[in-house]
């Protein structure tokens, strides 16, 4: 198989989302009273109407429906005031009334965008823009210093309730093959749930990891659900095509069904991106089907080959009335709109003079941002000059940290933003090196003292005055006169060499920027 | 307590007995207790009888009654009342009428029945009904016909057979009913008593078995106007767990006695001189339109120009909502399974074919062809345009005319077995199905006996969305012409000596 990267030399990767986003901050059902919550005993949140019990009537939740306005408007969608819910049906138990209730061809949110900004590795991906300098566009992405962004349409969002959960005993690691019993816990049946729709518009696997992170984001800052993928109340079904470079056609699709985190979605679609090439490549032709990412084998694989289209029988709901929604309401729900994670990347540029991408990559977790936020704000007169040290910190070391280690939590850690500024502040006086400040922080957050402290107790001061690093400096070139020559003779790639030197002999104290500019000075 | 005749007492007659003290609530459910038990060996109106509940319910009003308190009780205090089978009251089955639901137990009650119980009624029991309500006979249901106390040989109608029979019988003044296409007008007509189908919207759906759910309406059967209205009074307005339901502050008894001077009284001659109608079905209600008329109405001609093609849109949505609504009976979680079944498809396929009769299997099929992809705009869409159509004719007749005068049936009550083939027994409600379509409300008002069957034949009254007060003080003024509906003549002795004090009685005290 040839690399994605080969791949997308010759061929267009035409991807397309649909995210789904369980509405888990409301207190009730879609459509009856029931107690929304994850994780108790099952069937304990259930009544005649989550049940589907002869009789029962669906009432619409319209805080469910003030959350998915919400949704549109801050994805940039024109709100539908006259929709209706459709029936979907399908018989299965995990649905008690065998339909489901979803909305037809106008949902309440429409014809929406996000813009990505993508940058590092991940913009490598899109090949086309690799080479254009910033500010030039190829197939709707602009080239920018770090990477370059582009253009996602939403095609819709609509409201639908989430199914029950089904539990496979007696086969095989809780699959249906083989199971003697199954068992289906209602709870979760009935849960609001919206599914965003973007039009295929994704060209790389890292730009349909970055739409759905963002998506998360925007969800997040509007409080509407906790986007847990691990918990499945986020979820998102990948469909990909490929088609020759320069072709207007699409290609034939695969779908890849429930992923459920970022790093499976990316190669997820960079296995199919490489697997259909292949195919195609051949002679063959791409089977339309919905395949199933296997993490442990890094392979998608066939579920079920869609023979005929599945026929839902959708018809409008005649138990729910046509849906209209006043200017009124549409008004009310705009002015609870807040500040959105662009706006806010706005203000980080805007406010304390951050890059774009630092201010992006600040963002990229509600507690780095609240971090930040609250730092910045006891900051006091100079707080620009702590911005971007800030940043360099959140980005660098605790949202490394925070990827690594699910254990750590910033927001009970021993780092307060107050010890962060004290650290920075450290730093930016140069009383440590950049070096020792990690070292500090290592020690604040297993001993939970604060830096300065640290740096006193440990005797970890920086030393600054010229004269000590001078005399080190002079030793460190007379113990090696080999390596000045090798240096003079134009090999400037030892002066690493000497400040390692100089920093051993000064046991790691020494202030970094002046050992480097006597050793310019005295190998010239 | 002094001897009562049961059968005779209206809702008033009960009310003002239970103040005078001439009898207790108790008496009077152990009165409907005596009464069904004689006459319903004969006519099979009830599928479960309730005494417990019946009696929990009269222990509270007679509690109400001693401390005082009759006044704070609702419009329908120690009134019998039956409920049709697709109704849930918790603690009884709820069948259907169907093999499906044999063995359902409620696990809730009904917004109605709620309501019946929140205004001081006794629950009698459930009644027969068409399986589902697909039906106009009560033939299809799976537990034996209901007999038309007028005469045994015949259909009580449907597909609330078992509601109209049992009011018709004496047994209880009121029950209740479900009205999709017909079913509670066209049987009242057949038993001859009055039935109510209000406005789509005003009584709450919530517990009542879903057939069409943008036709289904329940509502009362009584033998007088006045016991409708009352009952009413007791069923209407919003319910938080329907949301097609409306709020609604009518007093349905206010205009009865008003009369119909200077009202104009439509008539539509399309269903005059329908295909179908029996002579002696049109005679009568000619004969009301001119009662009506010397009453002091203006009798205007209205046309529903687009009322033919009710009957095509309505077997299309009605099946369409019935598929869909029933799709929740596959044995997984209740009802009937065919047991013994290794994967759930050949499961689902076993228990609906074995568990659904042949009018059930039929519409569902039928729904499930109407809605697949392709055939859906064909008849799916077009049948909705027509709704708006036939909708649009009421509205523009309502602007002539304050009630529309029609014949109920275009016939009176047939013999079992008469009509086997579903198209003719789907005509046995030409004339009710539009106003289901529409949403209007429409009611049965006897009219006498057939001059030709010597069987009731009724005339059926039509209002504008939300009026339904207009239409009960018209078929009020229509029963001060005809007489308040009697009770099948075979049961009016057998019910009368129900009232006699029961050996087991407490007879001290006052």
């Amino acid at each position: 198989m040839k690399t994605m990267d080969q791949v997308l030399q010759d061929w267009e990767a035409v991807i397309g989302l649909e995210i789904h986003c369980e509405l888990t901050e409301l207190e009730t059902k879609m459509f009856c009273g029931c107690k929304l919550e994850f994780g108790a005993e099952p069937n304990t949140h259930t009544c005649p109407v989550c049940l589907g019990l002869p009789g029962a009537l669906p009432v619409p939740n319209k805080a469910a429906i003030e959350s998915i306005v919400l949704a549109g408007l801050a994805t940039n969608c024109d709100i539908e005031k006259h929709t209706m819910f459709y029936r979907k049906g399908y018989m299965y138990p995990d649905m008690a009334k065998n339909f489901q209730t979803t909305q037809g061809p106008k949902a309440f949110a429409m014809r929406g965008w996000l813009d990505l900004d993508v940058d590092g590795k991940g913009a490598e991906e899109r090949v086309e823009v690799r080479d254009l300098a910033a500010g030039d566009e190829a197939n709707g992405a602009t080239r920018t210093e770090t990477g370059y962004t582009t253009h996602i349409g939403i095609t819709r969002i609509h409201m639908e309730e989430d199914a029950g959960k089904m539990v496979h005993l007696g086969g095989g690691e809780g699959r249906i093959d083989g199971a003697t019993h199954s068992l289906v816990d209602y709870n979760r049946a009935g849960t609001p749930l919206m599914e965003l729709v973007t039009e295929p518009d994704l060209r790389t696997p890292e730009e349909a990891r970055l739409f759905m992170q963002k998506l998360r984001q925007v969800y997040l800052c509007l409080g509407i659900s906790d986007c847990s993928l691990e918990e499945g109340s986020m979820r998102a079904d990948g469909n990909i095509s490929l088609r020759r470079r320069g072709e207007t056609e699409f290609g034939t699709r695969t779908e890849m069904k429930n992923i459920n985190s970022f790093k499976a979605l990316h190669d997820a679609l960079a296995y199919e991106i490489c697997r259909q090439a292949e195919v195609l490549e051949e002679g063959g032709t791409v089977v339309q089907e919905t395949r199933h990412w296997d993490p442990a084998t890094k392979r998608t694989i066939s579920m079920r080959v869609k023979e005929t289209a599945d026929d839902y029988r959708m018809f409008p709901d005649p138990d729910l009335a046509p849906y209209d929604l006043s200017d009124e309401f549409i008004e009310g729900v705009r002015a609870k709109l807040p500040e959105l994670p662009d706006q806010k990347v706005a203000r980080f540029q805007r406010s304390w003079g951050l890059s774009a991408y630092d201010a992006r990559h600040v963002i990229e977790h509600r507690e780095t941002t609240q971090f930040f936020e609250t730092a910045m704000a006891q900051a006091g007169p100079d707080a620009e000059k702590f911005a971007k040290p800030l940043a360099n910190l959140i980005i660098n070391d605790l949202a490394a940290r925070m990827n690594a280690d699910e254990g750590f939590d910033l927001a009970t850690s021993a780092l307060t933003p107050a010890r962060a500024l004290e650290l920075l502040g450290l730093q930016i006086a140069d009383t440590i090196s950049s070096k020792q400040a990690k070292e500090v922080l290592e020690v604040v957050l297993a001993e939970d003292k604060d830096p300065a402290a640290i740096v006193e107790e440990r005797g970890m001061k920086q030393v600054s005055d010229t004269g000590a690093i001078e005399a080190v400096v002079d030793a460190v070139l007379a113990a090696n006169p080999d390596k000045v020559d090798e240096y003079k003779g134009g090999k400037t790639g030892l002066l690493g060499f000497f400040v390692g030197q100089c920093m051993k002999e000064m046991k790691g104290q020494g202030n970094p920027k002046l050992i480097n500019q006597l050793l310019e000075q005295k190998l010239q | 307590m002094s001897s009562f005749d049961y059968s005779a007492l209206s809702v008033d007659d009960i009310r003002s007995g239970l103040a005078a003290g001439d009898f207790k609530a108790r008496d009077i459910a152990e009165a409907a207790l005596t009464c069904i038990e004689a006459a319903d060996a004969s006519i099979n109106a009830f599928l479960q009888v309730t005494p417990d509940a019946a009696f929990a319910a009269a222990e509270a009003v007679d509690a109400a009654v001693a401390a005082g308190k009759l006044d704070t009780l609702g419009p329908l205090a120690g009134v019998p009342v039956g409920f049709k089978d697709n109704m849930n009251l918790l603690g009884t089955r709820t069948t259907c009428g169907s093999r499906m639901l044999e063995n359902y137990e409620s696990m809730y009650t009904a917004t109605c029945v709620q309501r019946v119980l929140d205004a001081g009624g006794l629950p009698m029991g459930k009644l027969n009904m068409d399986e589902f309500a697909f039906g106009s006979s009560t033939e299809t249901s799976a537990f034996g016909t209901t007999k038309n106390p007028w005469d045994l040989e015949r259909v009580p109608g449907g597909s609330s057979g078992g509601s109209a029979a049992a009011v018709a019988a004496g047994m209880t003044p009121v029950t209740l009913g479900s009205d999709t296409g017909g079913s509670i007008r066209q049987p009242a007509s057949f038993c001859g008593v009055v039935g109510v189908k209000p406005t789509y919207g005003l009584v709450s759906r919530y517990g009542v078995v879903a057939f069409g759910s943008s036709l289904d309406q329940v509502g009362p059967f009584a033998r007088n106007v006045r016991d409708a209205a009352l009952a009413l009074n007791a069923l209407v307005g919003h319910d938080d767990k329907d949301c097609t339901s409306q709020p609604c502050s009518t007093d349905f008894t206010a205009n009865l006695n008003e009369g119909v001077e200077g009202m104009r009284i439509g008539i539509v001659p399309v269903f005059m001189t329908a295909e179908g109608l029996e002579p002696e079905v049109g005679e009568a209600v000619l004969g009301a339109i001119q009662k009506l008329a010397a009453a002091g109405a203006e009798i205007v001609e209205v046309d529903l120009p687009n009322a033919a093609a009710a009957m095509s849109a309505y077997y299309v949505i009605g099946p369409c909502e019935a598929f869909s609504n029933l799709s929740r009976f596959d044995s997984v979680r209740y009802g009937f399974r065919d047991p013994g079944h290794a994967d759930l498809g050949s499961q689902y396929e076993a228990s609906r074919s074995g568990g659904f009769g042949a009018e059930a299997r039929r519409r569902i099929m039928l729904g499930s062809y109407l809605l697949s992809a392709g055939v859906y705009n064909t008849y799916y869409y077009p049948a909705q345009q027509v709704r708006t159509l036939i909708t649009d004719d009421y509205r523009m007749a309502f602007g002539e005319c304050d009630c529309i005068l029609a014949p109920a049936s275009p016939r009176t009550a047939f013999k079992f077995g008469e009509i086997s083939d579903p198209a003719t027994m789907y005509l046995s409600d030409i004339f009710t199905i539009s106003i289901n379509i529409a949403g209007n409300g429409g009611m049965s008002v006897p009219l006498g006996l057939g001059s030709d069957s010597g069987l009731p034949v009724s005339a059926q009254l039509i209002c504008p969305w939300f009026e339904d007060e207009k239409m009960l003080r018209v078929a009020a003024a229509l029963e001060r012409e005809y007489g308040a509906a009697p009770i099948a003549p075979s049961y009016a002795d057998l019910t009368a000596s129900s009232g006699e004090p029961a050996p087991s009685s407490d007879l001290g005290g006052e």
